[in-house]
């Protein structure tokens, strides 16, 4: 196989399973939904009944047009329709917000999502790293135990613990008589009352210090991991073959440490923090509950609370988009920084 | 072969040969030598200790041991008994919970002055590896980055040493030395490590040893993990390339075929101790130390490997237990009453020769 063809056809072949991979989650959640004991729209269509005392056809239409189905066509018929829309991401309209389409609501919901839970993920993942290799470069230091020890117990403690912490400490406590650090108010919603969305400074002043402990959450708690696999990383390539033969070759323990060491160590964790950019999307239901933080998470709890389910089924496809998506990122990564992988699949002596 | 006979001139018939030839030699010892080759490396009475959870391990003891220009040594014996600490001493790569507790490495580069390399810091010590002294780990797999071309690892070596080198000259002086080691030079560099087979490897690996015109180059069981046939051919091709470019060689192996075809010297260990040191002629015809003969005796072949060598009854001594008395005594057939309370130095029995057992006391004049 021609060497320049490899890499395109690598990717070729990635997109199918991709595509592959989504179709088969879609299909589930179409069924999953229609075949459940208790069909969620049978059982709207009865609460229609019920409820309002409409009857069954009246309840069925407008549950057609809700879920912008054709109830009377065959399940096949529906399946196909459905994927139909879900490709052009058209979800339906909203159940518990009539009229709004859902790709409406998850457009509006993402950015917030995606701000905090990437800084949180981001941040922690550069100081984590470095920490990391900081603790497995200095074994004997003092400190080392410390970063170790504060990373387990960090990572062990669920994240809601932290959320809850944080509230407290920021905007519970009093300090030496002064008030708290951040004003309670500031630890609900996404920013004050009373700003004028759009590109001001007091409007981005107010989204910045409403997330600001959020973000920190989501910093503390993924933190923990990224020390402890980069300082196990790290470890393990410090006494890699290779790591020590570049000693006895006489370079400069700066070049060892970022072209040998470094670069190796980075290969499992570039690829697992490309892995968890896919769960940015899904925010984090708890914490977002927990701060009122208008994202997907606090979405998609409201969403399955009141069983809206053209809302829930659009935000698990896109969710499940991204975390595909993001594992065939990080295989492409891999692939990139790790000249072993990128044979594979081409013949070994091109 | 021998029996086992416990009586020491049946066990040792140049023992009464030596005297002789010996009373030649000067007084002095160590200037003794007729091999009119410059001293290179001289270790004396290294002593190197590990810190462990039971103690101090004492893995070298008082080693003493010379390696002359162009010279080829062996180092030989059991398993844990000291090889790669005592080779590994000398570019001061040894694991962080050794120190070398005493004796010294004298390092006579040619048109240099002496360095004493026991007490070097690290930043000159960093100018020595490569450029002067080569190691080579046991049992390296992966001698290179997985992660960058073999191109960027032969300059990164350039760049360490010699960062006034144009990138040229560094690469036409890396393919001359990769077509010296019968390797295609230009596919090789532009190759990942992982794109050549062990032997290539092991081949680039001698020639990135070789880039910078060293002057000793340590080998500690360099080709395990290579099948016999390229073993033999690496080790050949070392061996000539020891007389096209004039290096000395020291080499810890375990296969006794590999020392009588490339080694001048044969050095002989046993627990930490440099037990006997001779010319590789003369070693494999009269070994003279007992454990020297038992590690000839145990092998039907010349060119058996040390697996065959677990016929010496007994096993080596804890290096962690305080030391009286020779240390093979306990596997001994020679032993007498002196050899459990006083350690035998390691004394010349020849010009070029010496052993540490207390039979030859009376055949020997100085210690080393
Ligand atoms: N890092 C260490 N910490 C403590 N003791 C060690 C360490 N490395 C080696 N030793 C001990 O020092 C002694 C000598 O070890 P060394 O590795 O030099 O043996 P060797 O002759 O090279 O053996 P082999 O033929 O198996 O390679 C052994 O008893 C070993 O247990
Ligand atoms: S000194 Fe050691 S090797 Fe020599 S005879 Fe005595 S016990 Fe044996
Ligand atoms: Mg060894």
């Amino acid at each position: 196989m021609p060497k320049r063809l490899q890499f395109p056809l690598f990717l070729l072949r990635k997109l199918l399973k991709v595509a592959f991979t989504v179709w088969v989650v879609t299909t589930l959640i179409f069924f999953l939904i229609r075949l459940m004991p208790s069909n969620p729209i049978e059982q709207y269509i009865q609460n229609l009944v019920i409820q309002y005392g409409m009857s069954y056809e009246e309840a069925t239409s407008r549950a057609a047009s809700l879920f912008s189905l054709d109830l009377s066509q065959s399940m096949f018929a529906q399946y196909l329709e459905y994927l139909k829309d879900a490709v052009r991401l058209d979800f339906g309209t909203s159940f518990l917000s009539p009229g709004v389409q859902v790709s409406e609501i998850i457009a509006a919901r993402l950015p917030w999502t995606l701000f905090t839970v990437g800084t949180g993920l981001i941040l922690s993942f550069i100081v984590g790293t470095a920490l990391g290799a900081i603790a497995a470069y200095r074994r004997e230091s003092w400190y080392e135990p410390i970063i170790s020890g504060l990373s387990s117990f960090l990572s062990a403690i669920p994240d809601f613990l932290i959320a809850i912490f944080l509230i407290l400490f920021f905007g519970v406590f009093t300090w030496w008589g002064r008030g708290s650090i951040v004003p309670i108010f500031q630890l609900r919603g996404n920013y004050g009352a009373g700003v004028n969305i759009g590109w001001n400074w007091p409007f981005i002043k107010s989204v910045l210090d409403h997330s600001f402990v959020p973000i920190l959450t989501y910093f503390f708690s993924q933190i923990g991991i990224w020390v402890l696999l980069m300082k196990g990383s790290t470890t393990g390539c410090l006494n890699a073959d290779y790591a020590v033969i570049a000693r006895a070759r006489g370079l400069r323990p700066r070049k060892i440490l970022t072209s040998y060491i470094g670069r190796n160590a980075m290969l499992p964790i570039a690829t697992e923090f490309a892995m968890r950019l896919g769960f940015i999307i899904g925010g984090s239901l708890i914490i977002e509950q927990l701060f009122v933080y208008q994202g997907v998470g606090l979405e998609l709890l409201k969403a399955t609370t009141n069983r809206d389910y053209p809302l829930m089924q659009g935000i698990f496809l896109i969710m499940t988009i991204a975390i595909v998506l993001s594992n065939l990122f990080a295989e492409i990564l891999y692939s990139l920084l790790d000249p072993r992988i990128r044979v594979k699949g081409g013949s070994k002596h091109a | 072969m021998n029996t086992n006979t416990p009586h020491p001139t049946n066990t040792v018939p140049s023992a009464s040969t030596v005297p002789s030839a010996s009373s030649v030699a000067s007084e002095n010892a160590k200037g003794a030598a007729m091999d009119p080759r410059p001293v290179l490396l001289d270790i004396n009475k290294l002593s190197i200790e590990y810190r462990t959870k039971r103690g101090k391990l004492k893995a070298v003891h008082e080693a003493s041991l010379r390696i002359r220009k162009g010279e080829s040594v062996a180092i030989i014996g059991e398993s844990g008994c000291g090889k790669t600490t005592l080779a590994t001493s000398i570019v001061h790569m040894l694991p962080r919970n050794a120190t070398i507790s005493g004796g010294s490495i004298g390092f006579f580069p040619e048109g240099k002055a002496e360095i004493r390399l026991e007490a070097l810091p690290e930043k000159e010590m960093r100018a020595v590896r490569w450029n002067d002294i080569v190691m080579m780990f046991q049992a390296s797999q992966s001698s290179f980055n997985p992660v960058a071309k073999i191109r960027t690892q032969f300059l990164d070596t350039f760049q360490a040493h010699n960062p006034e080198i144009s990138t040229d000259d560094a690469l036409n002086r890396s393919r001359e030395l990769l077509e010296l080691v019968f390797l295609n030079a230009d596919a090789v560099l532009n190759s990942f490590p992982h794109e050549l087979s062990g032997g290539m490897k092991q081949r680039t690996l001698i020639a990135l040893s070789l880039l910078l015109d060293p002057q000793l180059v340590i080998l500690d069981e360099p080709t395990t993990a290579l099948d016999l046939i390229t073993q033999k051919k690496i080790l050949n091709l070392l061996n000539s390339l020891r007389d096209s470019c004039g290096f000395s060689m020291m080499f810890i192996t375990h296969d006794l075929g590999i020392v009588t075809q490339l080694a001048d010297r044969v050095v002989t260990m046993y627990a930490g101790v440099v037990v006997e040191n001779a010319p590789t002629a003369d070693f494999f015809s009269t070994p003279l130390h007992p454990y020297s003969q038992g590690l000839l005796r145990a092998i039907p072949k010349l060119n058996a490997t040390f697996e065959q060598l677990y016929s010496i009854p007994g096993s080596t001594p804890d290096l962690v237990d305080k030391m009286d008395g020779c240390l093979f005594a306990p596997r001994c057939a020679h032993c007498h009453a002196r050899c459990l309370t006083e350690i035998p130095a390691l004394r010349q029995t020849d010009n070029d020769r010496w052993v540490a057992c207390h039979l030859y006391e009376e055949v020997t004049h100085g210690a080393y």
